[in-house]
């Protein structure tokens, strides 16, 4: 029998949070499948479209080369890959110093353009070619550009329907991961790893470009422009009688290690905030917004800290959530929120006869906690996890399953980390890692396992 | 768990959103996002953004429009000024899709025996062919 009077639990709220980011990324890495699957049939893999890029600038993969061949060859792409990240993620540190945040933005639009526009274009394209939908040149011109440019408005603006947003970055992170499939085998498994060591390198170390981004944008109080995935915010107050909200929000509070970092909302989330906004022009506007409608709530919570006292029966652990809500409430009155985030760039370079720009757009990598309550997770992550997921399409759907699971409890174990350390945290490297082992794991042994079991009929 | 159903006997296992407290007829909120959305002041200068960009043969951005406002476009009477906008983009979206559908479907279905060999050279994978357009190096 149904209960629909159950009393929420803690559960749920961090169950809506962690299902916030698991959904959005597992429908990126299903579409990836699915792109992969469709169009990778028709056309032999090793002789398919190979795309020219830095990732082969070192070498090119054929496949009558030997082991050592290719393994040193796709070491020497990855590495001039992760050279040209780092570098770039150097320079946009320096932009972001130097307060170029105009160029920043523009540059992201345009970014999303070529990527929505050129690379969706071709994409369809192949779809086009591949089913022989006959659609004319009209048509498909006309829906090529309102995707793009309603793209590029959804991304650019701080205030489009947050659907319509996360729709959109979906979108985008699907597109550039199948441009990343098409790599070649060797190269794109080396260039994961390294991804997954830089990604670590980057946001751990004092000296890693990310986190010297991250540590401006705090001190600044400022946002990063990047393309990052926000979700939604999970709503506690509407669910329960304010008593059991603010009990439930007090010890979750005194769970958390007290010296948090202050600039850090807790990832169970606090007061209603606006949505997303990588919009640093509109930040003055949402920081008025901002001190209206949540200083109302951050009111709410202290004052019923002040009126039911009895509930927590230490007094100093009382004081110390007083304090913190002291805390937020400063933080959030004087500015936009700063989430420890991470930016790093990827180099998407797309080559067509007619035109040699190299399109970089910003994606960052690494979880951080919104300033909203909501957890942000960059771009790239949905990239190159999907980038895996796609590789192991390839092989077969044994390879795709272990790995969804493998990278789906990677960022579940990422998500525990944060809530832990309640700092800034690179997303890539425990899911890679697993979804890697997993893959050479299933790729070596467990599918000879399974196909001798079935072959003689002794399991599965 | 029955417990649970006789310790608050008042509890409303379906609290209603707030903005709906008063009347289920005029919402608080002029987007779709609700509290996380815009104000209504906010709203007004979006609305007509949208449907002024969308005459630049931007049909999605009125769907877009009429999707981010559908509270305003739901409830008859709210929001008089927003409304104008999102209605006028409805009707714009419904028009372009109407025409540009028929169009498709004229062209998909007619194909050559309408076109004649003009078909050939509007169809889009000739053309992606001719111009070598899904060539990626």
């Amino acid at each position: 029998m149904a209960q629909n009077q159950r009393r929420t639990t803690v559960i749920d709220f961090v169950g809506e949070e962690i299902v916030r980011i698991i959904a959005p990324v597992s429908i990126c890495m299903v579409l990836v499948v699915f792109l992969v699957s469709i169009l990778n049939t028709s056309t032999n893999s090793s002789s398919s479209a190979s795309i020219s890029s830095v990732a082969t600038t070192a070498y090119s993969e054929t496949s009558s080369d030997s082991f050592w061949d290719k393994f040193v060859g796709a070491l020497l792409n990855s590495l001039a890959f992760v050279a040209l990240v780092t570098v770039a993620t150097f320079v946009l540190v320096l932009l972001f110093y130097l307060r170029c945040t105009r160029f920043l933005k523009l540059y992201m639009g345009f970014s999303s353009f070529v990527v929505l526009g050129f690379l969706g274009g071709e994409i369809s394209l192949l779809f086009i070619e591949d089913f022989s939908i006959p659609i004319d040149c009209i048509t498909f011109f006309l829906a090529l550009f309102n995707f793009a440019v309603v793209g590029v408005l959804a991304v650019f603006m701080s205030k489009m329907a947050i659907a319509v947003t996360q729709g959109y970055l979906i979108l985008i992170g699907m597109l550039v991961a199948y441009w990343f499939t098409m790599l070649p085998e060797w190269t794109t498994w080396v260039l994961l790893v390294a991804m997954a060591l830089y990604d670590l390198a980057a946001v751990l170390l004092p000296v890693g470009p990310l986190r010297l981004l991250v540590e401006l944008a705090i001190s600044r109080d400022e946002e990063i422009p990047a393309l990052v995935y926000e979700a939604r915010p999970v709503n506690h107050d509407q669910v329960d009688p304010r008593g059991d909200v603010t009990q439930r929000r007090r010890v979750e509070n005194s769970i958390l290690p007290s010296d948090s970092n202050p600039s850090v909302n807790s990832v169970l989330g606090e007061t209603q905030n606006s949505g997303s906004s990588s919009n640093l022009d509109t930040m003055n506007a949402i920081n008025r917004d901002l001190v209206s409608n949540t200083s109302d709530g951050i009111h709410e919570v202290s004052n019923l800290d002040r009126e039911n006292p009895d509930l927590n029966s230490d007094p100093s652990t009382s004081d110390r959530n007083l304090v913190r809500a002291e805390e937020g409430r400063v933080l959030e009155t004087d500015s936009e929120l700063s989430e420890p985030l991470i930016g790093h760039e990827l180099n998407v370079q797309v080559h067509r006869e007619e035109d040699a720009v190299a399109g970089q757009s910003l994606t960052p990598e690494g979880i951080g906690l919104g300033s909203s309550g909501g957890i942000k997770l960059g771009l790239g992550d949905f990239i190159f996890y999907s980038v895996l997921v796609g590789r192991a399409v390839m092989y077969d759907y044994m390879a795709v399953y272990a790995c969804y699971l493998a990278t789906i409890g990677g960022l579940g174990i990422t998500l525990m980390l944060l809530a832990l350390y309640q700092r800034a945290l690179p997303a890539l490297p425990v899911s890679i890692m697993l979804g890697v082992s997993f893959y050479f794991l299933t790729r070596f042994l467990l599918e000879s396992f399974v196909l001798q079991c079935s072959l003689n009929l002794l399991m599965f | 768990m029955e417990a649970s159903q006789s310790d608050n006997p008042n509890f409303n296992p379906n609290p209603t959103p707030i903005g709906n407290s008063l009347s289920s007829s005029v919402p608080l909120w002029p987007t779709i996002d609700g509290p996380l959305g815009l104000s209504e002041e906010d709203a007004l200068s979006y609305a007509r953004k949208f449907y002024k960009f969308g005459f630049a043969l931007l049909p999605l951005l009125w769907a877009v429009n009429c999707f981010y406002f559908w509270p305003v476009l739901r409830h008859a009477h709210s929001f008089p000024r927003i409304r104008r906008y999102v209605v006028a983009s409805a009707v714009g979206f419904s028009v372009f899709a109407a025409l540009l559908c028929s169009w498709a479907l004229t062209f998909a279905i007619g194909g050559e025996r309408l076109f004649g060999p003009v078909w050939n050279e509007l169809v889009m994978y000739n053309l992606a062919d001719r111009l070598g357009l899904t060539g990626w190096s």
